[in-house]
């Protein structure tokens, strides 16, 4: 499972998720990208345009209808061709639904970050509670979690903390990729400049992210670049000046800027 | 949810439930002479030990957010063809091997067949249940012959004793296997992966948790239990009958349900399971103790498991879950 | 796998069950004409009605969702058996139906009651809330008739061959006039999703209790069908209707998650279930055969079921 060490911030021979031709829809245009180490790229779109599924694709959730993913690394990496290939390539994921699809409910803080990197923490098989416990400490600290009791079950937690575990969870496998869902839905505002301040940071050290979002002001704020989805096809992509509010929603609605 | 009574975490359960056994025992002491005699309190050990053993799958399977009805079955089965084959003259170590070769696939079979199409193991594991205790039946047309070898009865024997201990050697067997049980589920990835897999289905797949693998091995697990219970209730009843594990249909759910696991998943543990399995095993010994018929005990027993598990097993009121 | 691809527009119009029902019916005339000739079917329209009246009843509270399934139903045939005659028949020697029957469907409608209390009220877990009640109520029949005892009343025996149509259709018609009220619609949509029903401002657990109380007012019919066959009191045999009944119900198509079927299919179910009884009775083969063949039948249809929800779900 994914046991290396992150590429050295911009190591010359990383050069990031390719995206060849992909069609994610029948009668779609191919669309062919690549995200860069230390690039945040942003994913817009009305409900339904596809952009979910453009990141569903990237992380090996849903098959491709045509073309590749392949993640360029060195002494890894490899073609995209399910979710387990996706994660010990390099790519973590962080799913929308935080209650159907991300936590585990009757487990506690530190199990629910654990899960995904149970066999980092055993010794003879056995999981050490202390080992563990250093893991999370780690993140603890880098994203800020608040959980007074990390024994307790994560239902204690407030929904941006639970988003902090989570999050945690997914940079514990130390991916090269992160795909994120819109990582900020029912989250509070204090805990979201965290979140963007810890994106931010992760980019910096040369992690490639995608971040599905559906506020724009967060794409905005955040993000190097833009692909704008509208039917299924990358209807435009914004970079730099040209990154507006109205720039992005003239795109997503399918008129020219 | 914490904090709102006093059984709402898991622990306080196990804790209540070993209470319940105790003050049961107190409460059988004091009303029944020779309650607590030497060979009475033995003798409620090893029914207590092997209920304990049978429930091991059901625990397990109970975590993860299923069921098995096939225990009973795959009980008699152990029981039938162990005896069968040791009276043709097998080696005993060979006939316990392909017993439970033959158990782990019967499990492996109900865990893949509900968990790849999703059906519900309630229905999959009854009817293959069924299947199993009809092939046993046809191939000893009924009529199962042979019994244990001699170290298998003493091994279970409620006047046998262990060195010192004036107890068959299955009490601190069962004890040790007490302790592997709970260090899997607690200590190893495949107790977290089991726990999170019954919390939250969805959310598996996502943490890198095989759930068909999960179910197969789980239920290979229960079946392989289900299969060693058989072998030692061969050795303690003498002869094989192949409606021997019937009672444990209900005994081992009713035992996990007293010891704090939720049938939805994701709660419970194998301690609690053995406060269960004290609970269940005081309250007949009592009520048998008292002059009650047998059927008067099963109401009995009914009474008390909704009388506790209304206690503390109350699931969450619909708005709650919004 | 293409023959299967081209079998299931089939399966989807008409369901697996009555296809099953369709190929049982034909082998079982072949096989043995004489009793399946058309005179002989009111005697085994009787033989097959308490099983078809337990599956019916077993419907309810598995339509209304979130692991809802009433264990106790067989159980509570067999108290409803051992009460109608030992206690009331026997002992207090009232034979007439006017007060035999609305006393076995009280019976059963104030042991529904206390099931459906249980599992919504009380919130435990339906299987074991009815593990409990199973329990108390074999316990009880088996303290007030702890062996097989008779007769049943004569109107009662007559109730047994082709007459048995006439509960049968009782519940029928009361299915049909439950599903003419609102009732059934609320109970269809808690099954389905009981969170977006609550949202929508239906009273989830009143909609469950009533499908409690339901199940058991249709077991306390099936008791007296039950009674009718075997024109006695048996503390025996009312539990082993459970687990036959529950795999009627699957069988018929109706999803043990809630909200899909109804007791069309789990009668359909039901006499599946008993036809193939009768064919492998034919073949005269001993009745560990019948177990075997019918364990791997009952999980052979719904693996068949589940896959075809699963093509159809993908084809659309």
């Amino acid at each position: 499972m994914a046991d290396r060490a992150l590429p050295d911030s911009g190591g010359s021979d990383f050069r990031g998720l390719a995206i060849r031709d992909l069609v994610i829809a029948p009668g779609a245009s191919p669309i062919t990208q690549a995200i860069a180490p230390g690039e945040i790229v942003g994913l817009a779109g009305l409900d339904g345009h596809g952009q979910e599924l453009f990141l569903k694709m990237l992380a090996g959730l849903a098959p491709p209808l045509g073309g590749s993913i392949v993640l360029d690394l060195p002494g890894g990496g490899g073609k995209i061709t399910g979710f387990r290939k996706a994660v010990s390539s390099g790519i973590a994921y962080l799913p929308r639904d935080r209650r159907a699809n991300g936590i585990f409910p009757t487990q506690s803080v530190l199990d629910n970050f654990a899960v995904s990197t149970l066999s980092r923490d055993t010794r003879l098989g056995l999981i050490s509670p202390a080992a563990r416990r250093v893991r999370y400490d780690i993140y603890r600290k880098k994203l800020s979690i608040v959980a007074p009791r990390p024994d307790a079950p994560i239902t204690t937690l407030s929904g941006g903390n639970q988003q902090k575990v989570l999050l945690a969870r997914a940079l514990a496998l130390e991916p090269a990729i992160l795909l994120l869902n819109d990582p900020t839905r029912g989250v509070d505002v204090a805990t979201r400049h965290v979140l963007y301040d810890v994106f931010r940071g992760l980019a910096a050290d040369g992690m490639g992210l995608v971040i599905l979002s559906s506020e724009i002001e967060e794409i905005l704020l955040l993000c190097h670049r833009v692909l704008v989805f509208r039917e299924n096809e990358v209807a435009a992509e914004i970079a730099g000046q040209s990154l507006t509010t109205d720039s992005v929603i003239s795109a997503m609605f399918g008129r020219a800027a | 949810m914490t904090g709102r009574n006093l059984f709402a975490t898991t622990n306080a359960r196990v804790i209540g439930a070993f209470c319940v056994a105790a003050l049961l025992h107190a409460a059988g002491t004091a009303l029944i002479p020779g309650y607590s005699t030497p060979f009475a309190v033995r003798a409620m050990l090893v029914l207590a030990s092997l209920l304990a053993v049978a429930s091991i799958g059901q625990t397990l399977v109970v975590i993860m957010g299923g069921i098995d009805l096939s225990i009973p079955f795959v009980i008699g089965f152990a029981n039938v063809v162990a005896a069968q084959l040791y009276g043709d003259g097998w080696n005993f170590f060979l006939v316990c091997g392909l017993v439970g070769v033959l158990a782990i696939i019967i499990g492996g079979l109900n865990g893949l067949i509900s968990r790849s199409l999703d059906i519900q193991p309630l229905i999959v594991t009854l009817g293959i249940g069924m299947v199993v205790q009809g092939l046993v039946l046809l191939w000893t047309a009924g009529f199962p012959s042979g019994s244990a070898p001699q170290a298998v009865s003493s091994f279970v024997s409620i006047g046998g004793s262990a060195g010192p201990l004036p107890v068959p050697w299955l009490v601190p067997s069962l004890v040790v296997l007490t302790a592997c049980v709970v260090l899997v589920l607690e200590r190893t990835p495949y107790g977290r992966r089991l726990y999170a897999l019954g919390s939250n289905p969805g959310a598996a797949p996502l943490a890198l948790i095989d759930p068909v693998r999960m179910w197969v091995v789980t239920y290979a697990a229960s079946a392989f239990f289900a299969a060693v219970a058989g072998v030692l209730l061969l050795g303690f009843t003498g002869s094989a009958y192949g409606d021997v594990g019937q009672p444990y249909l209900f005994q081992t759910i009713a035992a996990v349900v007293v010891g704090g696991a939720a049938l939805v998943g994701g709660r419970g543990s194998y301690l609690g399971t053995i406060a269960g399995v004290l609970v269940l095993t005081e309250i007949n010994t009592l009520l048998i103790g008292l002059g009650f018929q047998p059927s008067a005990v099963q109401a009995a027993l009914g009474f008390i498991i909704v009388l506790l598990v209304s206690l503390y097993g109350r699931e969450r009121h619909v708005s709650a879950t919004i | 796998m293409s023959s299967v691809t081209r079998l299931l527009p089939l399966w989807r119009r008409v369901g697996f069950a009555v296809v099953l029902l369709v190929v049982l019916l034909a082998v079982n005339l072949i096989l043995n004409p004489a009793r399946f000739q058309p005179g002989s079917w009111g005697a085994l329209i009787g033989l097959a009605a308490p099983l078809i009246g337990a599956a019916i009843a077993s419907t309810p509270v598995i339509l209304a969702g979130r692991g809802g399934i009433d264990i106790s139903v067989g159980p509570l045939m067999g108290f409803v058996n051992a009460f109608a005659i030992q206690v009331l028949f026997l002992g207090a020697g009232i034979s007439s139906p006017l007060i035999l029957v609305p006393a076995a469907l009280l019976v059963g409608a104030l042991v529904g009651a206390a099931n459906g209390f249980l599992a919504t009220v009380v919130r435990i877990q339906p299987i074991v809330a009815t593990l409990g009640t199973y329990l108390i109520l074999t316990g009880v029949t088996l303290t007030i008739l702890p062996a097989p005892i008779g007769p049943a009343p004569a109107w009662l025996k007559a109730l047994s061959g082709p007459l048995s149509i006439l509960p049968l259709a009782a519940m029928f018609i009361g299915w049909w006039l439950v599903r003419r009220t609102p009732y059934y619609d609320q109970l269809m949509a808690v099954g389905s999703d009981d969170r977006a029903a609550y949202t929508a401002g239906v009273d989830v657990t009143r909609v469950r209790f009533i499908a409690y109380v339901m199940t058991g007012l249709l077991s306390g019919c099936a008791g007296l069908m039950l009674t009718a066959l075997i024109g006695s009191a048996d503390p025996n045999i009312g539990p082993t209707y459970t687990l036959i009944a529950i795999a009627a119900v699957a069988l018929g198509g109706v999803s043990l998650a809630g909200g899909r079927g109804g007791v069309a299919g789990a009668a359909i179910g039901a006499i599946d279930i008993f036809l193939l009884q009768s064919v492998l009775t034919t073949f005269n083969v001993s009745t560990f055969v019948l177990q075997i063949a019918y364990g791997a039948i009952l999980v052979l249809a719904v693996m068949l079921t589940a896959l075809q929800e699963r093509f159809a779900t993908r084809g659309r």
